[in-house]
């Protein structure tokens, strides 16, 4: 998975945020404190429910078919206390198993 | 008192009833007996907007038959677009081709057909309707020949307990991608004719003992079974990670005049979509407190499945004993606790 690839997610599969878990998530972060242990954003498929924690969910938004997993890096690095070497790790990491589970395509 | 799993935001799906009307009158309906009245369609769509809002992801209609409602397609098309996945329950009657492709166009992820026997006059019988089965069995043809998903919907009952396999095999050559089977509920005229119709708890148990053999198989269609005496086969669904009911965990049900239950077997009113703010509801109301936080009583207090099963379906509890708490009559563990 290259940083120039881009993807979207997949139509039709049902998701959404959890407005309470995000605020409290964000305040950790920017508390400077551990955030990510909550899951702030659920995708649901065949009754299965999934919590993506707070860097998936907001990787998951990103993915609208409109931008390149580079500049989902470049978006998210100023709001992650990370390098960007490992956040784009942990992009491609996150995109290669939302790709293999098929919850998105290529755009 | 036990823990209720997580509780999220709002509820993932609706159960909705938008219509009690009905073509059949079905030995076991829960809503036979209900009035409501009818929402219009602007109403209708409110409501969906509100649901939409407040994060529900899932609307199942059912009632009632939703086909009697003539505004269902124009409605559905528009709740769709709001982003809601919708699905639904028909007897059959009114599903010819031309509502099947309609259903289609409005973008419905699945439609569930009840079906009941795989005996023609055992099902008519019990739909209390002559030729209801080959209408079930030809508006079968009609979704799958319009690439809508099928599934169908069995009420599990002394009528078909020992019928399963014949059950299957003839779902599976409907072409239906998933099988619900809803346990027994004794309401409505279900309550009416619990002693004909309902299993004894050792009858349920086997029976969920040679469906658990079917399930997870890919040579027959998905079986759904939400019953959380479950726990005590050690065959409790994962996937939501919530001990006991989901109702009122994750689901909860719209009635056609918009009044809000935990689901369509319990008969309290938590408020009205129309009127209330469904987050606040789902937040603050003290049934949904009470289904959440249940307490062990009588043979419960002693059972080692409690924390997962949590004393099973609580409107099958509530509907014979009044009482939310009260064991699931259909538990087959330590009857003489």
């Amino acid at each position: 998975m290259e940083l120039t690839d881009c993807y979207r997610r997949r139509p039709g599969l049902p998701w959404r945020e959890e407005p309470d878990a995000v605020r409290d998530e964000m305040a950790a972060l920017e508390a400077g404190r551990d955030a990510g242990g909550e899951g702030t954003l659920l995708v649901v498929e065949r009754g299965r429910i999934t919590e993506l924690n707070i860097l998936g969910g907001e990787i998951w938004k990103l993915c609208d078919g409109s931008r390149s997993l580079g500049a989902i890096v470049d978006e998210l690095l100023p709001r992650f206390d990370v390098g960007r070497d490992e956040l784009a790790r942990d992009v491609q990491e996150f995109l290669a198993d939302l790709l293999a589970r098929g919850w998105v395509v290529a755009a | 008192m036990s823990a209720p799993g997580k509780i999220y935001s709002a509820p993932l799906l609706v159960n909705w009833s938008l219509n009690y009307s009905c073509n059949f009158s079905c030995e076991h309906c829960y809503s036979r007996f209900e009035k409501a009245e009818e929402l219009p369609t602007e109403r209708v769509l409110e409501a969906g907007r509100r649901l939409a809002k407040a994060g529900v992801l899932f609307a199942n209609f059912g009632g009632g038959e939703p086909l009697l409602r003539k505004d269902l397609l124009p409605v559905s098309k528009e709740l769709t677009a709001l982003g809601l996945s919708l699905s639904m329950n028909s007897n059959g009657w009114l599903l010819d081709e031309a509502a099947a492709t309609g259903l289609r166009d409005a973008g419905f992820v699945s439609v569930g057909l009840s079906l009941d026997s795989h005996r023609p006059e055992v099902h008519d019988r019990f739909r209390n309707r002559p030729g209801s089965f080959d209408r079930v069995v030809a508006a079968a043809g009609h979704l799958v020949r319009a690439g809508v998903k099928l599934t169908i919907s069995t009420v599990v009952c002394r009528i078909n307990h020992q019928d399963l396999k014949p059950l299957l095999t003839l779902a599976k050559r409907l072409g239906a991608a998933q099988v619900y089977l809803h346990n027994f509920k004794c309401s409505g005229k279900g309550m009416e004719h619990r002693f004909e119709l309902d299993l004894e708890p050792l009858e349920w148990r086997d029976f969920y003992r040679e469906a658990l053999g079917y399930a997870d198989n890919p040579e027959w269609p998905e079986i759904s079974f939400d019953d959380p005496i479950l726990a005590s086969l050690g065959a409790r669904d994962e996937e939501h990670g919530i001990p006991g009911s989901t109702c009122g965990k994750l689901s909860l049900h719209v009635r056609p005049n918009g009044d809000i239950t935990p689901c369509g077997f319990i008969p309290l009113v938590l408020g009205n979509l129309l009127r209330d703010d469904l987050p606040t509801l789902w937040r603050e109301s003290s049934v949904l407190e009470s289904m959440r936080h249940k307490t062990a009583k009588g043979k419960c207090t002693a059972c080692g499945h409690y924390a997962s099963c949590l004393g099973g379906c609580t409107a099958r509890a509530f509907a014979v004993s009044g009482d939310l708490n009260a064991p699931d009559p259909h538990c087959w563990e330590n009857p003489c606790g």
